[in-house]
């Protein structure tokens, strides 16, 4: 029996009956009285000079009711960066500079649509072309075309990490191997595209409705560009259909529909059509790496030095924390005593790279775990044997950054291998490739410079018992409404359905900084618990005086029953409680609050996940072409809370990651993205799915509610290494760059045979 | 010029007069308010917007609303019958086989396609059913499940 | 957005042919529309008039005769090609063709003659039917043509259509005896474009080992769907051996004329044909030798 009632069992989601019935209304869906329509004019170039723009033929189309441009804003650049000034270097609408094919240079809004995609096509840029630089190997170059006014060599951002004596572990190492690899760009592809709805009104207050990952960031930031006060501006999020990273950023619908309503004050509503979020949403960071590893001969490794350059893009974006976590996690999950990393981000005339599922880990470890194998094979070591004599263990520290507690590595371990092994001898062609990983459960960093707790929630009990749960957490399809309601439910001892939770809404809900870098479950988590806790705390009060039990026994409350802990036959009806609680307290709800924000947990999280993946393929040596037979992941996140979510979230990340290993590519020709379109941009569909099989381990984090941590990111590092481990274990052919495409299996199979020939 | 559309949309009869170039994506979601059906692409090729165009699944987003005139439309809101959820709607809910709830119209419509052209296919034919419609979050192997759950005769239909 | 246009719905083929001689270039034909509406919504298409053939059920038909083979109405959905029992024999080879289709919900709408008046130099009927040696039938008010499927593609997008002309029918001919046919779709996401496509018929002679025949067709390899011939020369008159098919691959590659675009590259997709071609003629020999 499990000591929970609530969390570790199967259970709907709690916005399911609304999603399977359609009923559910997006941002997408809704339509507000009197309601414009916007549209955005973009860039076709890829760096200009804005020498005049001419909007009255666009304002004389029936129709059209107004136009925005640069000259129409406060003239302030942005950024989510907000405690470095230099690094807010975006404007919402180009006032005089182009930087990539998608930047905004105007917005208009129409009676409808298709009025305001004509209009488009009526106003008149006169833009001076500049030449422009797209490869970051280009743009440090001395001679290279300036993206930024005074940013020396383009270098938009530079991180180090060190410790150890890194040269002199190098000189004691029998084996060193250095390597170059080549991490490709990725669209996060979410189902609805970004989009906003604002109204302002002639109080002077602006309510946004908008498909995001952090409305309280949206918030903050549409106050500051748009010069109103943070309590005048109000931003719900409705249901989301999806983020995966690109949605916790001001966007320009946002901003250009709020402009728009501002000066209209009328609702407007801007829909990204899929072309502009394949090109002007930004993307993950494409990444060149220089990476160094050194070892003894019975596998230990003494020493990793990473040298990366990142494809910034126009603007800093989250592609800061993307450079910071990729040297970060690319020391995961080993105890390297010495390690380097040094990381520069470069700024190009391309579309901005930011945050994506796994924020610079999925990059580190298809390095990584590429190197580590390749290292592996020269020692004439099992590739589960290296991981498990260097991985980390439970309360390890990493010199100057980071304290694991919990941390389940070496069980993962143990249960690949014996995946492994129970697969037997495959027939020719065949390959398992493993990858090990971890990842943090929220970020530390407040670089967006919050002076509020980072996760807070309020917990209102009723008179019927049932219960508020106010929390501004955002969920974005990854179930966070889910899990935070089954934790309220565990603490206050109630069942899932007394629970009715109200979030993302900064009207009314306490903030919270929003969905990523995984840590809704555990910061959110600890808010929502912490609030529960406070309220069951005062109808424990109530109860414990009218019960009149000995003052030595502890009280509690579990499925809805009050009691004594150690004689739980007797006690009171939590309904009961609730009404003379209520009573008692002259006719006031129950409330309780909470807030968490981390404390001495080093720099970068409280908590780290851990893993290992198998993936298994199959290649057709004649053409490259190979399939994705099983992927088979133990996967390690403390105490489940929400067992169908964990799911949910390891498949789709085998989605997600198998896709960024396989066949997700954003091609360019001078800037230009050249597959935007979901035909032209391949998804893994049902029938390229591979078999997924989880390996259930258990851990317990003491800094997480109830013992759990992260299981929504983490899973998306590990695919794309597996793969290419696979690959090779296969067919014996390594591929240094991403994705992994058919075409390049064939090439590295070709030139092996030529090598092997000319021999 | 508008022209007249007849259509029968979840069993509720609808006279409306359309432009030509009005696709019937357009027409369930701005003229009959139901947003249930999606678009997540201009290219045909994400499946958000599947229907039920006479007992077939179609997508919304690449038919003229004129071309469908005479015809019978189910959309994921017609799927329940008043409080009691379809079946294919309860074995989502049972096997998480939806997150963003983005696509999961499209989904449910085709696979009510597929199990109004055969009750109890095989697993092939659930992939193959879902193969045109694009989910980002949950990588379909729990739609997967949910279907064969549902061909298995775990989910009977309600009478 | 879709820019206004007069629509025409006729319901029998003479109506459609008039409006078609009235209007000529300044009408478009619509059937399916499951490629047509998504040029149009990009405003790469804006015609003044769209004539709606769907609805011209006396065109949705598959029919089987001993002696003039398989006879598919150009309305005839993919998906009852695909699952019509007439489809056995020689004839199977059409519905695995569509059973790889894009989607199902396409394959619901979309028909087998829209898909031919597309002429995608990568759709998978045309590579197909080639390889069948299949004709096709146009009308218009002046009176029907009957040409090879070959002669009716033209170039990218581009077919033998005159202006007031509709594809009526397909014809498939009966196989001659210890005829195979196979076809293969090499992507990488399964029910995508095709990347390069082979199509290959064989037909043996009576003691079922001497090539009579080869009709080998490549997909996605050149303007249009090309027809292998000196690869199929190869084959002819010789006893069909694997180093025979891939004697026949690499000079099958020689004459493909691909492009590169962002899923392959022109060389990668000579190597595909290389491989391909052995692969699809040995199970067209396969099949040959059964049937």
């Amino acid at each position: 029996m499990s000591k929970y009632n609530v969390i570790g069992t199967r259970v709907h989601r709690v916005d399911g009956p609304d999603k399977v019935t359609g009923k559910a209304k997006y941002t997408f869906d809704m339509v507000l009285p009197n309601m414009l329509y916007g549209k955005i004019l973009r860039s076709p170039h890829p760096h200009a000079k804005i020498l005049s723009i001419d909007t009255s033929q666009a304002e004389k189309l029936i129709g059209v009711k107004g136009i925005v441009t640069g000259k129409d804003t406060l003239g302030k650049k942005q950024g989510i960066w907000r405690r470095f000034p230099e690094l807010c270097d975006e404007e919402m609408i180009c006032r005089s500079k182009v930087r990539y094919i998608g930047d905004p240079v105007a917005a208009v809004a129409a009676v409808d649509e298709d009025t305001a995609a004509e209009a488009l096509d009526l106003i008149e840029v006169e833009y001076e072309l500049l030449p422009a630089v797209f490869d970051p190997l280009d743009a440090i170059k001395e001679d290279a075309p300036q993206v930024h006014e005074g940013v020396e060599l383009n270098i938009n951002v530079t991180r180090h990490i060190e410790w150890g004596d890194v040269d002199e572990a190098f000189k004691q190492c029998d084996l060193v191997r250095e390597d170059h690899f080549r991490c490709s760009s990725q669209a996060h592809v979410c189902m609805e595209t970004h989009d906003a709805i604002a109204s302002f009104d002639h109080s002077g207050k602006l309510t946004v409705w908008t498909s995001t990952q952090a409305a309280y960031y949206m918030q903050v930031l549409l106050a500051d560009m748009l010069g109103l006060r943070e309590g005048d501006v109000r931003v719900i999020k409705p249901p989301t259909g999806g983020g995966f990273g690109s949605k916790f950023e001001l966007d320009s619908a946002q901003f250009c529909a709020s402009l728009l309503s501002m000066k209209l004050c009328q609702p407007v509503k801007i829909v990204f059509t899929r072309e502009e979020e394949f090109t002007a949403s930004k993307r993950r960071t494409p990444m060149i790496y220089y990476t160094k590893l050194g070892a003894k001969k019975d596998g230990t490794l003494l020493a990793k030095e990473v040298r990366v350059i990142t494809e910034g893009g126009a603007y800093t974006s989250m592609g800061a924390t993307a450079l910071y976590l990729t040297g970060f996690f690319s020391s995961f999950p080993y105890k390297y005593p010495n390690y380097r990393y040094d990381g520069y981000r470069a700024y190009t005339n391309t579309a901005p790279t930011s945050a994506m599922r796994g924020f610079g880990a999925p990059q580190a470890v298809f390095v990584g775990e590429s190197q580590i194998d390749m290292m592996a094979e020269e020692l004439g070591i099992d590739p589960v044997e290296i991981r498990r004599r260097n991985g980390m263990t439970p309360n390890y520290e990493v010199p100057g950054q980071a304290n694991i507690q919990s941390c389940g590595l070496h069980q993962c371990l143990d249960k690949i291998e014996e995946h492994i092994k129970q697969r037997g001898k495959l027939p020719p062609n065949r390959g398992i490739g493993i990858a090990a990983y971890g990842f943090m459960s929220g970020g530390i960093f407040n670089w967006f410079d919050t002076p509020y707790a980072f996760s807070a929630a309020v917990v209102r009990i009723n008179i019927d018992g049932k219960v508020d749960l106010f929390t501004g957490a955002c969920d974005i399809g990854q179930g966070s409404d889910t899990t935070l309601s089954m934790i309220c439910a565990e603490e206050l001892g109630v069942r899932l359905d007394d629970i009715r939770i109200h979030a993302a809404d900064t009207g009314i809900c306490p903030p919270d900084l929003g969905a990523w870098g995984s840590r809704e479950t555990l910061m959110n988590g600890n808010a929502v618990k912490m609030a529960a806790a406070d309220a069951k705390r005062q109808l424990l009060e109530f109860a414990g005086a009218k019960m009149g039990a000995n003052i030595v026994y502890d009280l509690d409350i579990k499925d809805r029953w009050v009691h004594l802990v150690d004689r739980p036959q007797k006690g009171l009806s939590y309904f009961d409680v609730v009404k003379e609680a209520i009573r008692g307290k002259d006719g006031e709800a129950i409330m309780g609050r909470g807030h968490y924000t981390p404390h001495r947990k080093g720099m970068i999280s409280p908590a780290y996940s851990f893993g290992v993946q198998a993936a298994e393929v199959e290649v057709d040596p004649e053409t490259g072409r190979y399939k994705l037979v099983n992927v088979t992941t133990a996967h390690e996140s403390g105490t489940v809370i929400n067992p169908v979510g964990i799911e949910g979230q390891l498949e789709g990340a085998i989605m997600m990651a198998g896709g960024y290993g396989f066949c997700e590519d954003q091609p360019m020709d001078n800037g230009k993205i050249l597959n935007p379109s979901i035909g032209d941009y391949k998804l893994i569909r049902s029938l390229d799915m591979p078999e997924t099989k989880i390996l259930e381990i258990d851990t317990y984090e003491p800094e997480g509610p109830f013992g759990a941590k992260e299981a929504g990111e983490g899973l998306t590092n590990p695919t794309a290494g597996a793969i290419g481990n696979a690959i090779y274990k296969a067919v014996g052919v390594r591929i240094h760059d991403l994705p992994i495409t058919p075409e390049k299996v064939f090439r590295a199979l070709r030139a092996k045979e030529q090598a092997r020939s000319s021999k | 010029m508008k022209k007249e559309l007849k259509l029968t949309v979840n069993g509720q009869p609808y006279e409306l007069y359309v432009k030509p170039g009005t696709l019937l994506v357009e027409v369930l979601r701005n003229e009959l308010d139901l947003t249930g059906t999606k678009r997540g692409c201009e290219s045909a090729s994400c499946g958000a917007c599947t229907v039920s165009l006479n007992g077939m699944a179609v997508k919304s987003c690449t038919i003229l609303a004129l071309q469908a005139d005479g015809g019978d439309i189910l959309t994921i809101e017609g799927l329940a019958k008043g409080t009691e959820l379809h079946p294919l709607q309860k074995a989502f809910l049972d096997h998480g086989a939806l997150q963003c709830g983005f696509c999961t119209s499209g989904m449910l419509m085709s696979a009510a396609g597929l199990f109004h052209e055969k009750p109890t296919p095989t697993l092939d034919e659930i992939k193959e059913a879902i193969d045109g419609n694009i989910c980002r979050c949950t990588g379909y192997n729990s739609i997967i499940r949910a279907l064969s759950a549902v061909a298995r005769g775990e989910y009977k239909e309600q009478r | 957005m879709i820019r206004d246009f007069e629509y025409l719905s006729p319901k029998t083929l003479e109506e459609a042919l008039a409006f078609l001689s009235q209007y000529q270039d300044e009408c478009k034909i619509i059937a399916g529309g499951q490629s047509l509406l998504i040029l149009m919504r990009q405003g790469l298409i804006a015609p003044e008039y769209l004539v709606d053939i769907k609805g011209i059920t006396e065109l949705n038909y598959v029919q089987a005769e001993a002696k003039a083979g398989l006879r598919i109405g150009a309305l005839t959905p993919h998906r009852a090609i695909e699952k019509s029992p007439l489809m056995k024999n020689s004839f199977s080879v059409l519905a695995e063709m569509e059973h790889r289709l894009a989607s199902i919900q396409t394959r619901n709408w979309g028909t087998i003659g829209g898909n031919l008046c597309h002429a995608d130099p990568a759709g998978d009927p045309t590579s197909v039917l080639m390889a069948l040696n299949a004709t096709v039938t146009t009308a218009s008010v002046k009176g029907k043509r009957t040409m090879a499927v070959e002669d009716f593609c033209k170039d990218y997008f581009e077919t033998a259509l005159q202006h007031d002309e509709l594809l009526v029918e397909i014809q498939v001919p009966p196989a001659p005896p210890h005829t195979g046919a196979a076809y293969t779709k090499f992507n990488i996401i399964e029910t995508d474009m095709a990347m390069v496509a082979v199509a290959v018929s064989i037909t043996l002679g009576t003691s079922k080992d001497v090539c009579q025949d080869a009709r080998i067709v490549l997909g996605a390899c050149a303007s249009t769907q090309l027809r292998a011939k000196k690869a199929e020369e190869v084959l002819r008159g010789k006893k069909i051996t694997a180093g025979l098919l891939k004697e026949a691959g690499q000079v099958a590659s020689q004459e493909a004329d691909p492009i590169s675009d962002v899923t392959a590259s022109e060389e990668y997709r000579r190597e595909l044909v290389k491989v391909l071609v052995p692969r699809v003629g040995q199970k067209a020999l396969d099949r040959a030798r059964q049937a």
